[in-house]
């Protein structure tokens, strides 16, 4: 990949700094302990947390931000929890998707598709949950949608 | 000044490591009277567990030693080992110092240190002067140049302060030394001045599991790895790797264990030229087919011709990997590790090896942090003695000094350095009462020599691989004691120990030498201790 430097938009860091989940971008020291613990690099080397983080430190914003590269991100945390510099890598993935939806980098049919899936997962969850509250009350013999009700009703009065 | 009125001419030192032994010296030649605080059983410190030092690659005890049996003689420093500083009242100048001296559980004035009561001892535990790679017993000196020569009976291990029987070490005893009824004794000293110079412990890798350290017996810490190499440690001097004690044949270093983190944001300043010589000397080991590799973030040699030490390690073949090690794992069965890293190609990567080493940082003890807060004495962030720029010798509170790691990560030629800082402006503070608590070394009248017929003692030293593993040095002695007008010779393990001092002296006087011959190390650091034994003799 050549790096043209008078294409580079020296702002980006700035950018991804202050969006948030990207704050300690400028602090990473490139010692690779990211990549090397990366679940996604074992699988697809051209996903590399540390070669990303320099391309934002550089100013190479049309090319990170129009890539999928902040989409492949798993978001397991390892490379956080294992960052010497708390550069906190998966949030700022985080950053830089939120960065790329808002200026325009990504085809609306993908954020279509993102929202169906988002809408699924939660929908999901909330059947789960559901499922094991439902069981559980039923053993206890506790009206568990009741207790839920009242015990909202006492927060907002509280508020 | 404060110390203009009534400044007492005595200082006291906290710490007997290179630095604080430093400051005592400096201080004691200087006309100053010096108590010597020593927590552990014996002076030396961190650098008398090291087998080298860098970038000479100088035998670190044989450069310590001298200063040790200097201290130990010197008739201004009083030795309080097995202490601890409990507090300081008073003002510059003025100090009142309270000491625990904690009870040895030998009486120090009998103890001739034979070591009878070592070998005889049944009881054994890590030492932790071998950092727990060795052995050590319940009566124990922790290491075999130890100053003061003295055991000190480990009560929490001693099953006669466990279940009351056992005394097997006052039965051996030749001088009725043993005392198991001393107890711990608070004793209160003048000083002018205080410096302190507590040194460091080392980072403690086990919290970070995916180095497998405690885990897998052949990832080891650097410090271990010194001991793994000394020819006093617990392999002799042999490299073996501590699973199976076979030579390993390929070692790995990982830098920056503890140090530049999140918990630990600072450089222990150290690491990179310690794994340097490490790197050096253990091929010097095992010299034929040993592949070495140092894993490192950014490399800091730091210091004068460390760089060209750096260069060397290259020129010798050691690999140089940029890049953080993520994980390590020992490979089913046959105690090697495999390593799991970003390679300087951007691709992820994995290397088998023998041995790791993790270089571990330098952190201040939590000792010396609760001592610091006793004392009214500033830390900075991270525990270590806060100082200011142009005074780095200066603590928050006037009269007290600070030299060594306890100021801050370094090596021993800047501790060195600081620690005769601090021995200077301690010196300073209390000029007006220089000379007023010394004592003058009385030597015996000189004897006069001229034309008697030459009696030549040869002392020839056989320590470590630097000696012993060039030269068959009992051979040599023998070899000497057929030249002409050689009245004695033999060899000695450690000629530079006190109690080869006095060997020495005892063997002048019985065969009436009048000529000595010291074939040892290094003239440059040792010629003035065998001189100044020799004067003792007359």
């Amino acid at each position: 990949m050549a790096i043209v430097l008078n294409e580079l938009d020296t702002k980006f860091k700035y950018d991804v700094a202050a969006e948030p989940g990207g704050e300690n971008i400028k602090l990473c020291f490139a010692c690779g302990l990211c990549t090397a613990s990366c679940p996604v690099s074992d699988i697809d080397p051209e996903y590399n947390p540390r070669r990303i983080i320099r391309m934002v430190l550089l100013g190479m914003r049309k090319e990170v931000l129009s890539s999928n590269l902040p989409w492949l991100c798993s978001q397991c945390y390892t490379c956080q929890a294992h960052c010497p510099q708390n550069v906190n890598f998966a949030d700022v993935m985080k950053a830089l998707r939120s960065m790329a939806v808002r200026e325009g980098y990504v085809h609306p049919s993908f954020i279509e598709m993102i929202k169906e899936i988002d809408a699924f997962s939660q929908e999901l969850r909330n059947r789960m949950v559901r499922a094991i509250v439902d069981k559980r009350s039923e053993e206890a013999k506790v009206d568990a949608a009741r207790l839920a009700e009242e015990a909202l009703k006492k927060e907002k009065a509280k508020v | 000044m404060a110390g203009e009125d009534r400044s007492v001419g005595a200082v006291m030192v906290v710490g007997g490591g290179i630095g604080g032994i430093q400051a005592a010296l400096d201080l004691a030649e200087s006309g100053y009277k010096i108590y010597l605080v020593e927590k552990s059983p014996a002076i030396g410190g961190v650098m008398a567990q090291l087998d080298k030092t860098f970038p000479t690659c100088d035998c670190s005890i044989c450069i310590l030693s001298p200063k040790l049996v200097e201290c130990g003689r010197h008739p201004n420093i009083e030795l309080l080992s097995y202490s601890e500083l409990l507090g300081v009242e008073g003002k510059p100048g003025d100090f009142k110092a309270t000491i625990l001296k904690r009870a040895r559980s030998v009486n120090e004035s009998l103890c001739t240190g034979c070591g009878i009561c070592q070998e005889k001892c049944p009881w054994s535990t890590n030492s932790e002067f071998d950092q727990g790679v060795g052995k050590r017993k319940a009566i124990y000196v922790p290491y075999a140049q130890a100053i003061p020569n003295i055991p000190v009976i480990d009560r929490e291990l001693c099953t006669y302060f466990l279940k009351g029987t056992c005394r097997a070490c006052e039965k051996f005893c030749p001088t009725g030394a043993i005392d198991f009824n001393q107890v711990d004794q608070k004793i209160e000293v003048s000083v002018g001045a205080v410096i302190l110079s507590p040194g460091f412990d080392e980072f403690d890798p086990t919290p970070c599991f995916n180095y497998g350290y405690k885990k897998y017996p052949n990832v080891v810490t650097s410090i271990e790895f010194e001991r793994m190499l000394s020819a006093s440690g617990p392999y002799q001097g042999e490299l073996l790797r501590p699973s199976d004690k076979k030579p390993p044949r390929r070692i790995a270093w990982i830098q920056c264990i503890g140090s530049r983190d999140s918990d630990h944001p600072y450089c222990s300043s150290v690491c990179c030229t310690y794994a340097i010589k490490e790197a050096i000397v253990a091929k010097e080991h095992v010299p034929s087919d040993l592949e070495e590799t140092i894993f490192f973030m950014d490399m800091r040699t730091q210091g004068k011709d460390f760089d060209k030490f750096y260069q060397r390690a290259k020129r010798e073949g050691i690999d140089f990997v940029r890049t953080k090690v993520y994980e390590v794992q020992e490979v089913d069965g046959t105690g090697n590790l495999l390593m799991k890293y970003l390679g300087e190609d951007d691709k992820p990567s994995t290397c088998e090896f023998d041995l790791v080493v993790l270089s571990v940082g330098l952190q201040p003890s939590p000792e010396s942090v609760a001592l610091a807060k006793k004392l009214g004495v500033q830390l900075d962030p991270y525990g270590f003695c806060y100082t200011q720029t142009f005074s780095p010798v200066e603590t928050s509170r006037p009269g007290i000094f600070v030299c060594g790691a306890f100021q801050g990560p370094k090596d021993i030629p800047e501790t060195v350095t600081q620690a005769s800082g601090a021995a200077g402006s301690a010196s300073a503070l209390l000029a007006p009462a220089r000379n007023t608590l010394t004592t003058k070394k009385e030597y015996p009248p000189e004897k006069d020599v001229t034309e008697e017929e030459p009696r030549v003692g040869v002392f020839i030293c056989n320590c470590g691989i630097n000696i012993g593993g060039v030269i068959n040095v009992p051979e040599v002695a023998e070899y000497v004691k057929t030249l002409p007008n050689v009245a004695y010779a033999e060899n000695n393990l450690y000629t530079c120990s006190q109690d080869t001092q006095e060997r020495i002296k005892a063997i002048i006087q019985e065969h009436n030498l009048n000529r000595v011959v010291v074939a040892a190390c290094s003239p440059r650091t040792h010629e003035p201790l065998f001189q100044k034994t020799i004067r003792e003799a007359g």
